[in-house]
C-alpha cells in the first residue's frame, strides 16, 4: 500500500538536522554517501561518462553554495540537499506500484527497487529534487538514511549513523529521532530555530535546517577614512572631499 | 518539465480515443438504431486502436517495461494507478457495448452499456489529467484548469474524429460537425483562460525559502554541485525560449482550435465534408500535440530553484 501508513503513536521519526551555519561546503558528505551507497546493500549507484566531458550519475546528496544578503550582510551559505523523509510525502502517494513507501516504525522513506517501474512520477512530486533516475537499472533511487548502516549490529555502535553524518568534518550534520522532543536533535532544532524547507507546500519535512547565525562582528559599508593632520595637501584633499560629497 | 515524446503521444492519442468513445457511448445511450451499427462498430475499432497505441507509447516511457502490470496496484492513492486501471477496465466495457449494439441496438441494456462506456472513457481522461493536477511543485499543472481542460480537449478531438467517421459512413457530417465546432470553440476559450491564469501566477517559492531562509532574503547560486547536466536539470529544469513559446502558442491556437473550428463549420454546412472533416482531424492532432508540448515545456518545477532557474 503506497498510502502513508498510519504511524503508531510514539513512533520514531529518524532524520537529519543540518547546520547551515557550520557547513563549509566541502562535499565530504556527498562523497561518503556515494561511496557507502555504491558498495552497500542496494544496487550500485551508477556513473555515466565519469571521466569524460559530461560526467553524470546518481547522487543522493548534492551540495550547493549560495550567496545571500547584500553588501555588508552578504555571506556564503553552503546547502546540502537530500531526501527530507517528509511526514507528508507526495512521492509515496503518487507511486503507482507501491515501490515507494514510508516505514511505519521509523519514518524512513524508501524505494523497493525490485518492484519500481521507473515511471519517474515520484521525482515530479518531490519539490526538493531528492529523487534521481538510475538509467542503468531503470529504477528511481534516493537517500535511504543509510538504513543498511544505522541498524547494522556488526558495526560498532558509534558508527551506526548515516555515512554523511559520520564523515562531516565540521560536525554540521546530526542524526536522531525528531519525534522524541528530548532527543539531541530535537533540542538542537529548538535551540537554534531549525526550519522546514518550503513549509508552505505542506510536505512537513522531517529533516530540519539550522539557519546561519547573524554575524557577531558588524561589517558596515566602508566610509571615507577620516582626514587628520594639517598642511596644504590635507586642506586640498578636504576641499576635494567636500566638493565630491556635495 | 521535459516534454517526453511518449507522454505527449499517450495523452494526445488517448484524448482522441476516449473522446470519440464518450460520444459513441452517449450516442448509444440516446438509443442509436441499427442503422448506426457501422458507425458505432467502426468507431469502437478506432477507439481500441488509438487507446492501445497510446498505452504502448506510455509503457515505452518506463525504465522497467516488463513490470508495467504492477502500476495497477495503488489505486487508493495514485492517480497514475487509477489511470491504468480505468484504461484497462474500459476494454471489456467497450467490447460489451459493441457486442450489445450489434445484437440489440436501442435496447435498454445497450443504452445502459453505452452510458457506462462514455463514463469509463471520461473517467480515464480525468485520471490522466489528475496525475498532472495533483503535483504540487508544478504551478502550471496544479491548478483548477488542468482537469476540465483535459476533458474538453478529449471531447473536442473525439468530436472531430466522429465527424470524419460519420462523413465516411453516411456521406454527411451532420450533428457531429456541429459538436466538433462547438468543441473547438470551448477548447479555444479553455486554452486562452489557462494561459491567462498561468501567466498571471507568481512563483510558488523563492530560492531563499527553498533553502530555509526568510522568503525575501536575496540569494543567488554561487557554486553548483556539479558542472554538467544531471537528471534533475534534464527532467525538471527544461527551459524554452520565450519567443519560441509565443510562436508555438499561436501555432497551437490556430492549428489546434481555429482551423478545426472553421473546417467543422464548413463541414456542417455541407462544403466538401470529407475533405474538411479529414483536415479538421489532422489539424486538431498536430495542434493538440503542440499544445501538449507547451503544457510540459512551459511547466516549471520548484526543485529547479536550487539551480537558480526561474520558476
Amino acid at each position: 500500500m503506497t498510502m502513508v501508513a498510519n504511524r503508531p503513536p510514539g513512533a520514531r521519526q529518524l532524520g537529519l538536522v543540518i547546520d547551515l551555519d557550520t557547513c563549509v561546503g566541502c562535499h565530504a558528505c556527498a562523497v561518503n554517501c556515494k561511496e557507502w551507497n555504491t558498495g552497500g546493500e542496494a544496487a550500485r549507484l551508477p556513473d555515466y561518462d565519469p571521466y569524460g566531458t559530461e560526467p553524470d550519475g546518481v547522487w543522493f546528496n548534492r551540495i550547493h553554495s549560495y550567496e545571500t544578503g547584500t553588501d555588508g550582510s552578504a555571506r556564503t551559505v553552503n546547502f546540502p540537499r537530500s531526501c527530507l523523509h517528509c511526514e507528508n510525502p507526495l512521492c509515496v502517494t503518487v507511486c503507482p506500484t507501491g515501490a515507494s513507501f514510508k516505514r511505519a516504525d521509523d519514518g524512513i522513506v524508501l524505494i523497493n527497487t525490485d518492484i519500481c517501474i521507473g515511471c519517474k512520477l515520484c521525482s515530479w512530486a518531490c519539490p526538493y529534487g531528492a529523487r534521481e533516475f538510475d538509467e542503468t537499472n531503470g529504477v528511481m533511487r534516493k537517500c535511504t538514511l543509510c538504513v543498511d548502516r544505522i541498524y547494522d549490529e556488526t558495526l560498532p555502535e558509534a558508527e551506526r549513523e548515516p555515512a554523511c553524518v559520520a564523515t562531516c568534518p565540521a560536525k554540521a550534520r546530526h542524526f536522531g529521532d525528531l519525534a522524541d522532543p528530548q532527543s539531541k536533535v530535537s533540542q538542537l532544532v529548538r535551540d537554534r530555530g531549525g526550519v522546514d524547507l518550503l513549509e508552505d507546500l505542506g510536505y512537513r519535512p522531517t529533516n530540519k535546517y539550522l539557519p546561519p547565525r547573524q554575524a557577531q562582528i558588524p561589517s558596515p559599508a566602508r566610509e571615507a577614512p577620516a582626514r587628520s593632520g594639517s598642511g596644504l595637501g590635507t586642506a586640498l584633499l578636504k576641499l576635494l572631499d567636500k566638493a565630491l560629497s556635495r | 518539465m521535459k516534454p517526453a515524446a511518449s507522454i505527449l503521444l499517450l495523452t494526445t492519442l488517448t484524448g482522441f480515443a476516449y473522446g470519440l468513445l464518450a460520444w459513441l457511448g452517449l450516442y448509444g445511450a440516446a438509443g442509436a438504431s441499427e442503422s448506426a451499427d457501422t458507425l458505432v462498430l467502426a468507431g469502437i475499432g478506432i477507439v481500441l486502436a488509438l487507446a492501445t497505441l497510446g498505452l504502448i507509447a506510455s509503457a515505452l516511457h518506463l525504465g522497467r517495461k516488463e513490470r508495467a502490470w504492477r502500476a495497477m496496484s495503488q489505486w487508493r492513492s495514485s492517480w497514475l494507478s487509477r489511470e491504468g486501471l480505468a484504461a484497462l477496465l474500459t476494454y471489456p466495457i467497450v467490447l460489451g457495448y459493441a457486442w450489445a449494439q450489434y445484437r440489440a441496438a436501442g435496447s435498454l441494456g445497450t443504452r445502459l452499456l453505452g452510458g457506462i462506456a462514455a463514463l469509463a472513457a471520461l473517467s480515464t481522461v480525468y485520471c490522466t489529467a489528475m496525475i498532472y493536477a495533483s503535483l504540487k511543485p508544478i504551478r502550471q499543472w496544479h491548478n483548477p484548469h488542468t482537469a476540465p481542460d483535459y476533458l474538453i480537449y478529449a471531447l473536442f478531438s473525439g468530436a472531430t474524429l466522429l465527424a470524419l467517421l460519420r462523413t465516411i459512413v453516411f456521406g454527411t457530417a451532420g450533428i457531429a460537425a456541429v459538436l466538433a465546432a462547438f468543441g473547438a470553440l470551448c477548447a479555444l476559450v479553455a486554452k486562452l483562460a489557462y494561459w491567462r491564469h498561468v501567466d498571471a501566477q507568481g512563483p510558488l517559492a523563492t530560492l531563499a525559502s527553498a533553502i530555509g531562509l526568510p522568503k525575501d532574503t536575496t540569494a543567488r547560486p554561487l557554486d553548483a554541485p556539479h558542472f554538467s547536466e544531471n537528471f534533475i536539470l534534464r527532467e525538471m529544469g527544461f527551459q524554452i525560449a520565450r519567443r519560441h513559446a509565443r510562436k508555438l502558442r499561436r501555432i497551437a491556437l490556430a492549428l489546434g482550435f481555429g482551423l478545426p473550428l472553421l473546417l467543422s463549420v464548413l463541414a456542417s454546412l455541407g462544403v466538401l465534408p470529407l475533405l474538411s472533416t479529414s483536415l479538421a482531424v489532422a489539424c486538431a492532432a498536430l495542434g493538440l500535440l503542440t499544445e501538449r508540448w507547451l503544457f510540459f515545456a512551459q511547466a516549471t518545477h520548484v526543485a529547479a530553484l536550487y539551480y537558480g532557474r526561474r520558476i
